[in-house]
């Protein structure tokens, strides 16, 4: 039922189910909405936090699909996740408790005020949601990177969303080792939606700062992919011959890795996500110790 | 000829008659009829309130000025409140209000109705009639929104956009049982008058059926401006959207035909409404109706197959004579201003410094999160839709595009206009659904999978079932949007918005409980039995209506802000001290004076202890437009000695409210002001009666005596089961003329 498409970094590119994602959209969705009528961060009045994530997960899922479908400019990439932030927006709005301060370790609080709710919200989905669709392309990468920053933000949040997120983090696991096997690709659809997932976690569970030092590994990857299309109008390009990955440039992140050094694609995949669980780790670090 | 021919001949007649029924027809009407129900009931919701009170009444406070409209003319004759004028003196007193400054589309339809129907031996109260007019007419709307939507794309589009129309939550506000105004009717011409247009416009349409159009949108168009104050909005737009269609090359003879009839139709037949009258063709805001028939003409004849110069010399000709116009009635005639609202939508930063129109809720500015609050997630396909209908610029498309983003930026502008951005907003909504949904349809129906073409990819084959999954995706952003949204806690906001009682049966708290909440009624009843229809109650505007109409009694200001003066002066008289309120009520022979407050009920552990306070529902939250709007009159009440350099105000800070923290501390002036005196005073009473504490502080009262205060009846338990922590307390006090005149003889 699903399309194929050749997985190109295999001898003999063979043809990988693909768009996968929409499983984890619909999973997701529905255990959520399941969750929240049976009493989970259920509110009589105001704001639902399980609903507002339930919407930006369905919308991360749709967005991502019509990319998978009619190849999105990316112009309307960049900016229409800017939509969804309106729930979340809105959410913190009505919820005058929540912070609306990011604190960086050595560096200390930032206080926004109202500009938190107007500027960082809206910058903190559009960046999210785009720097984590960027890294991607190897079987495991699009997947195992999200899952582990995912599992960051739920075992630092409440009992309330551990309980949200438990269901879609599971399915999104499993999706993670077939696509790392090299089973099933999630397609956009899968990415942009984990990217909004991670994105409104973060702002309704309030953990931004952990998110940020979290997704550092992103946006190195994504600051060296925009700085050589518009310093040097080139774009990464990794090349496989036959058995190992290799690049002759220092693109992205994992031409930066294979750089004049051959490297199969499972160990590629591997040294990116250990990157990344290095920096989830810090970020759990500094939220525990810092309480 | 035989007979058996003629029999024939007639049979196959009949069968040509005979309406063509096939499934799909068969789908759209059911679906159709549906959304007509559910339309109606959701409308109709709040009388589940009404029951038990025994009658339906009207919602808010307009509604009320409305029924006395009808009711005059139910009794003497249609034209009876316009010629000769009905000046009422119950309202407004002592000079009255001119009844025949007034919309009558909306009067005058549900009186010819109410003649109807009782006629018809249909036995039922005028007051409940007109409370079920407002979800009839809204139902009708819902069924021309379908004829609209239908036009613009098709069949499907006509009935998603009913169907988003019928669960707009601004609009089920303004359509829903008691809320009998001005909009009701309002929007149902502004659709009427859309269809027909549009079709008239239409070139595929015969000459009869554009000339018979044309006459139909003449007529919507009387209809709408004489119903409601918004059809300066729709004029001018379809002034403009003629323009474009200039503009971009789309002129026909039709057009110049179309607009001719239906703008000179139209607008003659308007400036027979009274409150309108000829100057309505002078003002700012239907010139530009005038400056489009000169472009118009100007296209016509470039049109023409003449010499280049001719055309070089006429265009400049008309441009002269556009030109000289406007300078000409800027110069010489006068360019009525229109009144201070309309402007003040347009510009809505003029409005800060008019607190009486600003001091209405409901032309406020809309923040974004209200808008956002109101429309939803739908908001997205909102987008798509205007991406999609900017795609194909068809003449409909056009006026979509311009309707959809001017009815945005009045939304945006004044709450209550987001109800004229409702059908806009259902038609853009409904384009984008269903421009998303049809490739993914039309793949469902193709036999095999198809191959679609991608230019990173190169995706070989996609299935059937993909495109299920992408329509069940569209289909849960629909339903988060329609039945649990999250920006309202997961009740569909449909269901907050309909399920709550009408303002007086609530007795304006903003809760909806499980029984009528009965202060208010307790209230007029009262003064309907006890009082003579010559007292005259002073109080804040807001019930001016209720005790004028329901209680029967003479007012001195209600939601008609007409007499700017006189309610500058009754704000005066309800911040000001006693003795000097007093002064000010002489004026107009005020024997009593309302006020009502809402008390919070301490609760801590579900047990009830503490200080009882004020609320915030009453005049208790109003009194800072009261002290704005009396303190904007400042110089006026200083020249006539009402203030002195030693006790003057000029806005609500002087009383003890905060501006950056939005509280109120009370100081010397708050405290020993009127309104003050008599909300604590009431507080007092049924704090002394139940053993509370209070947080206010009540000072005696010199020159009032409490008649009767609806609410003191109702113990602190009762009030929290029912009313969830909020009691309301209407409070009717007596004014101690004998008093006040043997104090100021002996000073």
């Amino acid at each position: 039922m699903f399309p194929k498409v050749p997985d190109q970094h295999k001898p003999g590119k063979p043809l990988v189910p693909w768009g996968l994602g929409v499983i984890y959209v619909l999973f997701a969705s529905i255990y959520i909405f399941l969750a929240y009528f049976l009493g989970v961060g259920k509110t009589t009045d105001g704001v639902s936090a399980p609903l507002t994530l339930a919407v930006c997960i369905l919308f991360g899922g749709f967005m991502g699909m019509l990319d998978d479908w009619i190849d999105l400019k990316w112009r309307y990439k960049a900016f229409m996740p800017l939509i969804t932030a309106l729930p979340l927006m809105y959410f913190v709005l009505a919820n005058p408790e929540m912070r609306t301060s990011i604190s960086v370790p050595l560096f200390g609080t930032v206080q926004f005020g109202d500009a938190y709710i107007f500027i960082v919200v809206p910058l903190i989905v559009m960046v999210i949601t785009n720097t984590i669709n960027m890294l991607g392309g190897l079987n495991g990468l699009e997947t195992v990177g999200p899952a582990i920053i995912l599992i960051g933000l739920t075992v630092l949040s409440s009992s309330t969303f551990q309980i949200l997120m438990i269901g879609p983090l599971i399915i999104w696991l499993i999706l993670a080792f077939f696509n790392f096997q090299g089973k099933i690709f999630v397609g956009n659809t899968g990415s942009f939606a984990i990217g909004l997932t991670i994105a409104s976690f973060a702002v309704l569970t309030d953990l931004k700062s952990s998110l940020l030092i979290s997704v550092i590994p992103y946006v190195f990857n994504s600051i060296l992919i925009l700085s050589s299309v518009f310093f040097i109008r080139k774009k990464a390009n990794v090349t496989f011959d036959g058995k190992k990955l290799v690049s002759d440039h220092r693109r992205s992140l994992v031409t930066l890795l294979t750089y004049r050094r051959p490297l199969t694609e499972r160990q590629v995949v591997t040294i990116i996500s250990l990157i990344i669980a290095v920096f989830t780790a810090i970020a759990v670090g500094v939220e525990i110790f810092s309480i | 000829m035989t007979i058996k021919e003629a029999l024939s001949r007639g049979l196959k007649g009949t069968g040509k008659l005979r309406v063509s029924v096939n499934h799909a027809s068969i789908l759209t009407i059911t679906a159709l009829l549906l959304i007509l129900f559910i339309a109606f009931t959701i409308r109709i919701l709040p009388m589940r309130w009404e029951i038990p009170s025994g009658s339906l009444w009207l919602n808010e406070f307009d509604p009320y000025y409305q029924y006395s409209l009808t009711s005059k003319m139910v009794n003497d004759g249609l034209l009876s409140p316009y010629s000769p004028p009905w000046i009422n003196t119950q309202q407004f007193y002592p000079d009255g209000l001119d009844m025949s400054q007034s919309f009558p589309s909306l009067p005058m339809t549900a009186a010819v109705l109410y003649n109807i129907i009782s006629g018809l031996g249909v036995s039922i109260d005028l007051m409940s009639f007109c409370s079920l007019m407002a979800p009839l007419l809204g139902t009708l709307a819902v069924l021309v929104m379908y004829f609209v939507g239908k036009d613009m794309g098709g069949k499907t589009v006509g009935l998603l956009s009913a169907l988003i129309l019928a669960l707009m939550p601004s609009y089920i506000q303004r359509s829903s049982l008691g809320f009998f105004d001005t909009e009701t009717v309002g929007v149902l011409a502004l659709l009427l008058f859309i269809f027909m247009f549009m079709r008239a416009i239409d070139f595929n349409r015969s000459f009869r059926s554009m000339v018979l159009y044309s006459l139909g949108s003449a007529a919507a168009l009387f209809y709408f401006s004489a119903g409601w104050g918004a059809a300066y909005f729709l004029i001018d737009l379809i002034a403009v959207y003629v323009f474009v269609l200039v503009l971009i090359k789309r002129y026909n003879q039709r057009l110049l035909m179309v607009y001719s009839i239906t703008f000179g139709l139209g607008l003659f037949a308007t400036i027979n409404v009274p409150l309108l009258s000829p100057r309505y063709l002078m003002s700012g805001a239907i010139l530009p109706v005038a400056a489009v028939f000169v472009v118009l003409c100007l296209a016509e004849i470039l049109r023409t197959n003449i010499t280049m110069r001719t055309k070089t010399i006429l265009s400049v000709a008309f441009l002269a004579i556009l030109v000289g116009g406007v300078v000409g009635v800027a110069v010489f005639g006068d360019l009525t201003s229109i009144a201070g609202k309309f402007i003040s939508v347009v510009d809505p930063f003029q409005r800060s410094a008019q607190p009486l129109i600003e001091s209405v809720a409901e032309h406020r500015i809309s923040a974004w999160g209200s808008m956002y609050y109101e429309l939803g997630i739908s908001i997205l396909f909102f987008l798509v839709g205007m991406y999609f209908t900017v795609k194909n610029p068809t003449n409909r498309n056009v006026f979509l595009v311009l309707f959809g983003l001017s009815s945005l930026y009045f939304a945006g502008s004044m709450i209550r206009l987001l109800i004229l951005l409702a059908p806009a907003f259902a038609l853009l909504v409904s384009n984008g659904v269903l421009g998303l949904l049809r490739p993914f349809y039309t793949l469902i129906h193709e036999s095999t999978s198809q191959a679609v073409s991608k230019s990173k990819r190169r995706l070989s084959r996609v299935g059937k079932e993909y495109s299920v999954i992408a329509i069940l995706l569209i289909f849960g952003l629909l339903a988060t949007n329609f039945a649990f949204s999250p920006q309202t806690g997961g009740e569909p906001r449909v269901y907050n918005m309909a399920y709550s009682p009408i303002a007086i049966t609530a007795s304006s708290l903003p809760i909806a409980a499980n029984e009528p909440v009965p202060q208010w009624r307790n209230m007029v009843a009262y003064m309907n039995t006890n009082l003579n229809q010559t007292d005259v109650v002073a109080s804040w505007w807001d019930y001016g209506n209720w005790i004028g109409y329901l209680g029967n009694v003479t007012t001195l200001c209600d939601n008609n802000t007409v007499n700017a003066t006189q309610i500058e002066n009754v704000a005066y008289s309800m911040m000001a001290n006693e003795s000097q309120s007093l002064k000010m009520l002489k004026n107009y022979d005020a024997s009593y004076i309302l006020v009502f407050v809402t008390l919070q009920l301490p609760i801590s552990n579900n047990q009830l202890a503490g200080n009882v306070r004020f609320g915030g529902y009453g005049d208790e939250g109003k009194w800072v437009w009261m002290a704005d709007i009396s303190g904007n009159a400042k110089p006026r009440f200083l020249s006539t000695g009402y203030m002195t350099s030693d006790y003057q105000w000029s806005n609500k800070t002087d009383f003890g409210y905060n501006m950056t923290s939005g509280v109120t501390e009370w100081n010397d002036m708050g405290l020993n002001s009127t309104l003050y005196k008599l909300m604590s005073n009431a507080e007092k009473q049924w704090a002394d009666k139940y053993g509370f504490t209070m947080t206010e502080t009540a000072s005696t009262l010199e020159y009032f005596t409490p008649v009767y205060i609806a609410g003191l009846e109702v113990d602190p338990t009762t009030a929290a089961q029912k009313y969830g922590t909020l009691l309301p307390l209407v409070c009717l006090y007596k004014i101690d003329w004998e008093k006040y005149n043997a104090s100021i003889t002996t000073p």
